[in-house]
């Protein structure tokens, strides 16, 4: 009865960890994973089955990228400056983590990884934060929703370029890549064929529809496992696939309810299976790489952000907020992080525990600016209009 | 009106007046329903959170008042189907219709107004036959469009 216990352990700590952050008004991300590093092998090491927590929490990851596709809605890019903000976001961001992985020592591939960390900001945390502080009827709100979108667009081809170059060998890239898009492609070709004989099934008020759920999630990530495809991308274009079946609107509730609930267990088991040398963690390299990472990740954000705005919105200031807004992140850099440790290949220490410092304390520092993201562009308006004038009068 | 998707939001239903105050209702995915105020050149927002009940009681009462009170005249619309609003009119018999039926009078006929109840010394007649006949005192409820009332009133009460 070892895994009762653990489940206890982890639900419990979660539980009280997540009231502790609820009530002082602080994303809860952050907590989970501090939970997990508490009881895992970092920390007093007090779960039994590591396996155990671990596929739960596996579980929680392939129904959040489930979810994401659900939610995935491909029509906005038409409108006019949205690429141009989802690019300028890509380019600016990814660039920033990618130059930095490479001052600080890691290779190639794991500069990809820091990069894409960097890059993908927290859905979840802006988007609470959006509705929060009352944001919604400014249109810098749909400028920020749109940037999630378009990451999670990239968060899935970056899960394809990434879980495709770390394949074993050099010659396998292609021939894994064509396997994941072809899947892809099988998997919505399918999804619509068949639209017309599951579209009732759901519409059904037994256990059926629950039932048909978790068969396609779990039967096409066996599927992807079997052909050594990742099963979260997979889960993201089933998501992707299903949103266009209309009856599945009905059950998205239930859906979301296992996602949180499994999430939260993934963010536990993230935080618990980490190994962390304390040694590593407090040398004088590690806090400056982590100080510069994330002074570059909140300066990447102001400054793409800075010219979205401009573009967008014609104001320097609006621009400003959306830096601020999109400042934290989370979930995904995790996921991603977790989805390439997963594969077991030479990662090193050094960039792992660097990624999860980072993502604790820039979904915090993140919500923060996400929260007050008003006051900073003014502030920063403020800053910025005295030094200008400061530069006239010099100037003349 | 500017509607657009807030992906992971909800819908957002967006509206500008020319002094550049705007409106906003946004149907949140959880179901609730947000409405937002913004004055021109305010710092922040009005908002408030409505179920979908309390949005639906708000919604009548600005698609053109749920009841409209204009004398002894009461508007009835409905918030599922907009499009029919019934007018429900109240008033005492005239001289002219004591001592004959609904039918001697042909209000239908004529008006396309229906009585629907009549109220006697105290007491009231819900759908009163055809054949009942008016008495002095009554109190007549009828209902019918507008125009329809209009006419009835006219032709019938032989009010203008």
């Amino acid at each position: 009865m070892n895994f009762l216990v653990d489940l206890a352990l982890v639900t419990a700590t979660c539980l009280a960890l997540g009231l502790v952050s609820k009530y002082l008004r602080q994303t809860s991300i952050p907590v989970y994973i501090i939970a997990g590093i508490l009881l895992g092998r970092s920390g007093f090491d007090l779960i039994s089955s590591y396996n155990f927590v671990e596929w739960l929490g596996k579980i929680g990851v392939i129904l959040l990228m489930f979810y994401i596709g659900l939610e995935f809605n491909f029509k906005g890019i038409k409108e006019p400056g949205r690429l141009f903000a989802g690019c300028t976001d890509f380019g600016v961001n990814f660039t920033a983590g990618f130059s930095l992985g490479l001052v600080i020592g890691l290779t190639l591939i794991e500069a990809f990884i820091l990069a894409s960390a960097v890059y993908i900001s927290s859905s979840a945390i802006v988007i609470s934060s959006l509705i929060e502080n009352k944001r919604l009827i400014y249109p810098e709100a749909e400028t920020v929703v749109w940037l999630m979108v378009f990451e999670d667009i990239m968060l899935a081809i970056l899960l394809v370029v990434l879980t495709s170059i770390m394949a074993d060998s050099l010659a396998m890239i292609p021939v894994s890549l064509a396997v994941t898009l072809l899947l892809i492609v099988f998997i919505s070709v399918l999804i619509r064929g068949l639209s017309i004989f599951i579209s009732p099934l759901f519409e059904r008020d037994d256990e059926i529809p629950i039932l048909l759920i978790f068969a396609l999630i779990f039967g096409f990530s066996a599927l992807a496992y079997l052909l050594s495809v990742s099963e979260v991308i997979i889960a993201f274009f089933l998501g992707s696939a299903l949103s266009g079946v209309k009856s599945f609107k009905r059950l998205l509730g239930t859906t979301i309810a296992f996602k949180n609930l499994f999430l939260i267990i993934f963010f536990f088991s993230f935080g618990m299976v980490l190994q962390f040398q304390f040694v590593t963690l407090s040398s004088a390299d590690f806090l400056l790489a982590l100080l510069a990472l994330i002074t570059l990740s909140i300066l990447g954000k102001f400054a793409s952000g800075a010219l979205i705005g401009k573009r967008l919105h014609g104001s320097l200031e609006t621009g400003l907020r959306v830096g601020a807004y999109t400042t934290p992140r989370g979930e995904f850099s995790v996921v991603l992080l977790a989805v390439v440790l997963g594969m077991g290949t030479g990662i090193s220490e050094l960039l792992s525990s660097l990624v999860v410092a980072y993502v604790i304390l820039l979904s915090l520092i993140g919500s923060y600016f996400a929260k007050h993201g008003d006051r900073v562009g003014k502030a920063m308006m403020v800053c910025i209009n005295t030094a200008r004038t400061r530069i006239s009068e010099l100037l003349s | 009106m500017r509607i657009s998707e807030l992906p992971e939001i909800g819908t957002k239903y967006e509206i500008e007046s020319p002094k550049g105050d705007k409106v906003a209702v946004i149907f949140l995915t959880t179901g609730e329903i947000e409405l937002y105020v913004l004055e021109a050149g305010a710092e922040k927002p009005s908002v408030t959170r409505l179920t979908s009940e309390e949005a639906r009681r708000l919604g009548s009462v600005l698609t053109g008042a749920m009841l409209t009170i204009e004398r002894e005249d009461v508007e009835v619309s409905f918030s599922e189907i907009s499009d029919i609003r019934i007018n429900i009119h109240i008033c005492p018999v005239t001289k002219g219709m004591v001592g004959k039926s609904i039918e001697d009078l042909a209000i239908r006929k004529r008006t396309g107004v229906t009585i629907i109840a009549l109220s006697r010394r105290g007491r009231s007649i819900i759908s009163p036959p055809p054949e009942t006949v008016f008495e002095e005192g009554d109190l007549i409820v009828m209902i019918g469009e507008r125009e329809q009332i209009k006419v009835c009133t006219k032709e019938i009460l032989g009010q203008v």
